[in-house]
This record gives structure tokens, sequence and C-alpha cells, in this order.
């Protein structure tokens, strides 16, 4: 059963009763390219070129090409989804706290928060985050996954 | 307060509640596929129709994170409603600034997923503008737009998702 208008099946990965607060999602690390932007921009739509173009974005004051904060957020998604299953994803929410920088290692964490049963269904709340080789914030924020129950 | 920053202050909130414009978009496979392999996820789901049956689920799935492409991939003209509120109150704010300089930084972004996008679904999205300030910080000036977009299933207006879009211009 779920609530109205969601649909009832996603990816199984979580099972309510078996998700204590303080569990950790696998993490995932990833070292950004230039070749990710390039992707990224092509793929989401968005050409701005202090993405892409080197010249433009020094010309602006930047010392490279910088992230997209959508791949950062996408990214962390891809943690997210591992750990939660694909389709059971109800809110992700993040502030981008600092830009991210070519050949800068970038890793994922995701950290159950707490958990709750709001109108029958099972919820669990998440801590995510994604920071760099020196532990540097840049995209902080939250999710909360609808998780199968055994009841 | 300088008399700049009041008419600067009115200006700002006139936007709010302003349409961002209304669009329909049709969610496709390639564009999905795409888009995993853009966000490093190698999970079959979004390539192979068989997996995302596997996992339950009616058709592929796009990444939690697609709704932000989807008016750049799927938003054909001819499906375009004719009457649709149109206007870009962010360009009002957002146009004049960038011509002065600074920098265009995204805040915050959030989605609230009333059930997963998938291939094939058609959707229609309404967006507004539900706040706009200004905040100094670090020396800086810091020009926040938030909007809203409401996603809905286009056969069946049911809710699909909605997405919170914060952009800062920063100068």
């Amino acid at each position: 059963m779920m609530g109205k208008g969601r649909v009832s099946v996603g990816e199984r990965k979580l099972v309510y009763e078996e998700v204590s607060e303080g569990d950790e999602g696998p993490a995932r690390s990833h070292t950004l390219t230039r070749t990710d932007l390039v992707r990224y921009a092509g793929a989401s739509g968005d050409f701005n070129p202090m993405h892409h173009d080197e010249v433009k974005a020094k010309a602006a004051g930047q010392p490279s090409v910088f992230g997209h904060g959508m791949f950062s957020m996408g990214l962390l998604g891809t943690a997210i989804t591992d750990f939660v299953g694909v389709g059971n994803l109800t809110r992700y929410k993040v502030r981008f706290a600092r830009q991210t920088w070519p050949d800068e290692e970038l890793t994922t964490k995701v950290v159950v928060s707490g958990k709750r049963v709001e109108d029958g269904r099972h919820l669990v709340d998440l801590d995510v985050r994604l920071v760099n080789q020196d532990g540097e914030e840049k995209v902080v924020g939250e999710a909360t996954a609808e998780v199968p129950s055994r009841s | 307060m300088s008399a700049d920053a009041s008419v600067d202050k009115e200006l700002l909130e006139s936007i709010i509640g302003q349409p961002t414009g209304r669009s329909t978009v049709v969610v496709e496979r390639g564009p999905v596929s795409f888009f995993a392999d853009a966000v490093v996820d190698p999970n079959p789901i979004y390539k192979d129709p068989a997996a995302a049956q596997a996992a339950g689920l009616p058709a592929i799935p796009a990444p939690p994170t697609f709704p932000i492409a989807m008016e750049a991939w799927g938003k054909f003209a001819e499906l375009q409603p004719e009457d649709a509120p149109s206007g870009s109150p962010l360009l009002k704010i957002l146009g004049p600034l960038m011509a002065k300089g600074g920098l265009i930084l995204h805040g915050e972004e959030e989605f609230i997923y009333h059930r997963p996008v998938l291939v094939g679904d058609q959707l229609v999205g309404d967006g507004k503008v539900v706040d706009a300030y200004r905040k100094e910080s670090k020396g800086k000036t810091m020009t926040f737009v938030v909007t809203e977009t409401t996603w809905v299933d286009a056969k069946t207006g049911d809710p699909v998702v909605t997405a919170r879009f914060n952009v800062i211009h920063r100068a």
C-alpha cells in the first residue's frame, strides 16, 4: 500500500524494519574531469560556458571551468538510489555549498537520520553530502525514501 | 538602506507570484539513458526495459535529477499550448544584473516526488516565482530568485514531481 498518487513499487533495496539511524549507504568516489562537464552539459541542456569554456571562465575571474551544481546533485543522487532503490525517493533537496573543480575527488556520504511511518507509508530520512578529498563540503542536503515493510 | 536598494527591493518583490511559463514535455528513452551516463550511474534500470520491469516499474525510470533536463530534451513545439503563460520574470531581474557582470550560481535545488518519472510520460509543468530577495555576504551582493515548477501527468492530471530552483546572482 502506498499513499495517494504513488506508484507502489520501486527497486527493492531496503526493508523498513532492517534500517537503523546511523546506517550508511555505500560511498561512491569520482574524480571530476572536463569531459564529465561536457557530457553533463549535453545531457542536461545547461550550456553555461562557465562549465565547459576555459577561456570564458578565466575571463570571468574563475581559475578554470567548474562543475554544474546539478552534476554534483546527480552524482550524489546515484549514491542515494544505490542505497534506497530507484523509484522510491519522495524528496531530495540540496544546497550547493561550494563550486567543484576538475581533478577533485568527490565522495558521497549517505547516512540514515531517522525513520517514521506516516499515513501508512514507511519513510526513511537521509542526510546526504558530497565532499572532496580534503573533506570540503560541496553539496549538503537531505532525502526521504519510501521503502517496503515486512508488515 | 540606500534609495537604490529600496527600488531593487520593490523590483524583486514585483516578480514574486509571476508565472515562469508552462511546458509540455515528453520523457524519452535516449535522453534518460544519456542522462544516467552523465551522472555516472551504471544501473541497468535506466537502459533496459527488462531491468525496470524486474524492479517492479512499469517502464524505464528517469534518474532523480532528470527533471532539470526535461525541457531541454522533450519540449517539442507542437505540444506547447498556445495560451500558455509566457514571460521571464527571472530575466527581468537577472538580465540587467548580468549586464553589469557577476556570476550566476545555483543555490539550492529540491525535488518532491509523487511518483517516479518514467520513459513514455507526457508531463505538463507550470512554473512560478515563489521568492526573490537580496543579501550581502562576505562583501558580495547576492540576489536570490526561487522558482517552483509543478509537473503533472498530461493524461491523468496527477502530480508527478515538484521542482524548486534557487538561483543566485553574485557580484
